[in-house]
């Protein structure tokens, strides 16, 4: 690959002491927005279920269970079709934004996936056909996208990356417009991976951040949101209302572990404080986190110790959840059902619920959102994200 | 966009003695995560002593890992799937193995890499990533891995896998200037 890179004159430069992150000055706002997860297709049925603290865990018949620990995901009900689900949820999101044909054509697609879930059981001859960006390339065919098309497979910060790198291109004037989806349908292999890594909440129910919690269970979530350049003058923008701003975004690694998450929270409160830094937002002016919160023990508690590491004492009293405990643990596209809902609640003025919770850990000290209907009136929110291998995203959003 | 220069560079495989990579305690079953590791430990091995002021605030460049796998670890997935159908077990260190974050995970704990860790399917979407990475200040300089296991059966498809540390780079003459 060295030779696709710089000519042979180049030197390297030693860069300067830095301050901190930088970013390009062009405003970023999220023009449409779709969702499927457990609750069925749209945004509104997933909202319901998250401001309510409803859970979508039932028994999987999407596929044998029978020799698993665990038997319960949040799923849809039948076997949809990852492809299907991805189209329908890029079409939604492109006529939520008011897209032309034109402007579609015109627009990127960066999709977090797992890779292409017939992959695995491709026949030998075929296999190298069925790339991740090659199924990225049918989705775009489909959705009448360009096919400048870029696929993540991060683990669970695989949407969220891609919209933080998203952002930052259109910041830096490098697209005016990226489609950004992610798609993740609970699929045998990778229950059965889980199962096996006893990853799965033995008791049926994901439980963030409380005394007592298991484990993760997975969940349904196909995603798509629409990036924009904001010219500032609002005259782009009568086409359709402004879903919210992406005004901040971070990524950092932990350098610790394969699979484990750094104790310390170190790399997690790096990618908060990158977020604000570019939002050069403070972190009272944050009325909301919706964490990543999987569900499991080690993995909450160094959470927690980042929250606490990048918010200061604000920690103790910002309002924080973890909407794995209603609609699962999305995987590649959690990231992305997430900021939607994080998206949405800023809108509604209200709080996801916490649900699962049993009682207080003293590990996770934080002000979680117990009860339905809770106000929230700040005009900033933060999603967090955290995977396997130390990755660590952070998206701040703000009020239109 | 910020220009790119090489600082080091490895390959699987780079002599014929290069036959199969050296194991790596935690991965089993499919070769994608020590060609992974051992292509990145060569290339780290090769670079040349730089200091910098990093974005951390100290003399170690903060340092992006990005992984680059068209198919991701296609062996471990036919492996897994194999064994759901069936009906056999799935061993637990396959849990985490089943992504490329993982053994990214284990490089950068190896060399103390901060940076963002990123996977994804291409490489022109890694070198694009790596270079807006160095560009917006989340890392000082990238990593990035490039495995592609042999999975058509057919001949001279072998595995293949390759690392490149890359940093900013500007044209000698301006740096004269």
């Amino acid at each position: 690959m060295a030779e696709l890179l710089a000519p042979s004159r180049a030197a390297v430069q030693t860069p300067a002491a830095r301050t901190g992150v930088r970013r390009g000055s062009g405003r970023v706002v999220i023009t449409g927005a779709s969702a499927t997860s457990a609750f069925g297709p749209g945004v509104e049925p997933l909202m319901r279920a998250v401001l309510d603290g409803r859970p979508g865990f039932r028994t999987v018949r999407r596929f044998d269970v029978s020799g698993r620990r665990v038997d319960v995901a949040a799923v849809l009900p039948g076997s949809p079709v990852l492809g299907d689900e991805l189209a329908r949820a890029i079409d939604e999101a492109c006529d939520a934004a008011g897209l032309s044909v034109a402007q579609r054509a015109d627009c990127p697609l960066f999709l977090a996936i797992h890779g292409d879930p017939r992959l695995a059981r491709a026949a030998d001859s075929d296999r190298s056909s069925h790339g991740a960006d090659a199924f990225a390339t049918t989705v775009v065919r489909r959705s009448g996208l360009s096919e400048q098309v870029r696929t993540y497979t991060s683990a669970c910060v695989a949407a969220a990356t891609g919209v933080a790198d998203a952002a930052a291109m259109i910041a830096r004037g490098r697209a005016a417009r990226i489609a950004v989806a992610a798609g993740y349908l609970v699929d045998a292999d990778q229950f059965a991976l889980f199962d096996a890594g006893r990853a799965l909440a033995v008791d049926g129910r994901v439980r963030p951040f409380s005394a007592g919690r298991s484990g993760l269970l997975l969940g349904d979530g196909v995603a798509a949101v629409v990036l924009e350049a904001d010219p500032g003058d609002g005259v782009r923008f009568k086409r359709t209302p402004v879903i919210g701003r992406l005004a901040g975004w971070g990524r950092a690694g932990d350098a610790y572990h394969v699979c484990r998450p750094r104790p310390d929270g170190v790399g997690l409160a790096r990618a908060v404080a990158a977020a604000l830094e570019r939002a050069r937002v403070q972190p009272d002016e944050i009325g909301y986190v919706n964490a990543h919160g999987s569900g499991t023990p080690h993995s909450d508690e160094a959470e927690a110790a980042a929250l606490y590491r990048a918010l200061g004492e604000w920690a103790a009293k910002v309002p924080v959840s973890s909407t794995k405990s209603v609609h699962g643990q999305a995987l590649e596209a959690g990231g992305l059902l997430e900021l939607i809902v994080t998206l949405f609640a800023l809108r509604a003025g209200t709080l996801p619920v916490n649900a699962g919770y049993l009682g207080p850990d003293e590990a996770c000290r934080l002000n979680l959102v117990l009860e339905p209907g809770t106000a929230m009136g700040a005009e900033y929110a933060l999603s967090v994200n955290s995977a396997f291998g130390g990755a660590n995203t952070a998206l701040l959003v703000g009020a239109p | 966009m910020t220009g790119l220069a090489v600082l080091a560079e490895a390959r699987w495989p780079e002599t014929p003695d290069d036959v199969a990579a050296p194991s790596l305690p935690g991965f089993v079953v499919s070769s994608f995560s020590a060609l992974a590791a051992e292509v990145a430990e060569r290339c780290l091995s090769r670079r040349e002593a730089v200091v910098v002021s990093g974005a951390s605030g100290t003399d170690r460049p903060v340092t992006a890992v990005v992984m680059v796998s068209a198919l991701g670890d296609v062996v471990s997935a036919v492996h897994v799937a194999d064994a759901v159908d069936s009906g056999g077990r799935v061993g637990p260190l396959l849990f985490f193995q089943s992504v490329p974050n993982s053994v990214a995970g284990h490089v950068a704990a190896r060399w103390q890499l901060t940076g963002p860790v990123v996977s994804v399917g291409g490489m022109e979407a890694g070198l694009d990533i790596a270079a807006l990475l160095i560009e917006d200040a989340d890392a000082d300089e990238a990593l990035l891995i490039r495995v592609e296991q042999a999975c058509d059966g057919g001949a001279d498809t072998g595995d293949r896998a390759e690392a490149v540390l890359v940093a900013e780079a500007v044209l000698v003459a301006e740096e004269e200037r």
